[in-house]
């Protein structure tokens, strides 16, 4: 069964990784690449419960946070031009 | 026993993934991507992720633990920033029958009117 879930993800992997290159604008690239991170999440979860052994969710665990300061420093960047804002510089 | 239920929870989780993507592949716009990311890849991930614990010692179960609490907490932030950026660059709403109230975002009527998707 564990052969079967990884077989099917990474089809699901691939999909997701297409869909980043179809999207229009960057915003939703970002959505599509949070998705296939996810994925890769899960596929690495599936590949550790398989072979019995734990460092694949070392990977994930490093894979999930990377993912998330990734996608916010991004998308901060993408919304108003630089990843973090001090708030004494807010607005004039 | 342990068995079956680690497959129950296999299929489930890939079956909800499944449904993120096709949400991704299928959804006209940002604001409503994100709606199948944010919530069906979470929800899938963490099936499988605790379909992969079942026959597993308890060192699995603690990161596996450990990714789900980390995930849950952060996917929601990570949605949001999303969703601000593009709301901030005036992305423009391709659902039918979208309403946004200061006019900001191109594609959407500023007063929800009744008959919705018209």
């Amino acid at each position: 069964m564990f052969f079967a879930g990884i077989a099917w993800l990474t089809v699901l992997l691939g999909v997701a990784v297409v869909s980043v290159g179809r999207a229009r604008t960057t915003a939703e690239r970002l959505v599509a690449l949070d998705t296939a991170v996810l994925m890769l999440i899960g596929l690495l979860g599936l590949v550790a419960a398989q072979s019995r052994r734990t460092y694949a969710l070392d990977a994930a665990l490093i894979l999930a946070l990377l993912s998330f300061v990734s996608t916010v420093a991004a998308s901060r960047y993408l919304g108003d031009r630089r990843p973090f804002t001090e708030p004494e510089e807010e607005d004039p | 026993m342990g068995a079956w239920i680690a497959d129950v929870l296999i299929v489930v989780g890939l079956a909800v993934m499944t449904l993120g993507v096709y949400g991704i592949l299928r959804f006209p716009d940002v604001y409503t991507r994100l709606h199948a990311s944010g919530k069906a890849s979470f929800l899938g991930v963490s099936l499988l992720l605790v379909a992969g614990t079942v026959g597993g010692g308890p060192s699995a179960a603690a990161r596996v633990l450990l990714i789900v609490v980390l995930l849950a907490l952060t996917t929601p932030v990570a949605a949001h920033a999303i969703a601000q950026a593009a709301y901030h660059r005036r992305e423009r709403m391709r659902t039918a029958g979208a309403v946004d109230e200061s006019g900001r975002c191109p594609g959407a009527t500023t007063t929800p009117s009744r008959d919705l998707g018209a």
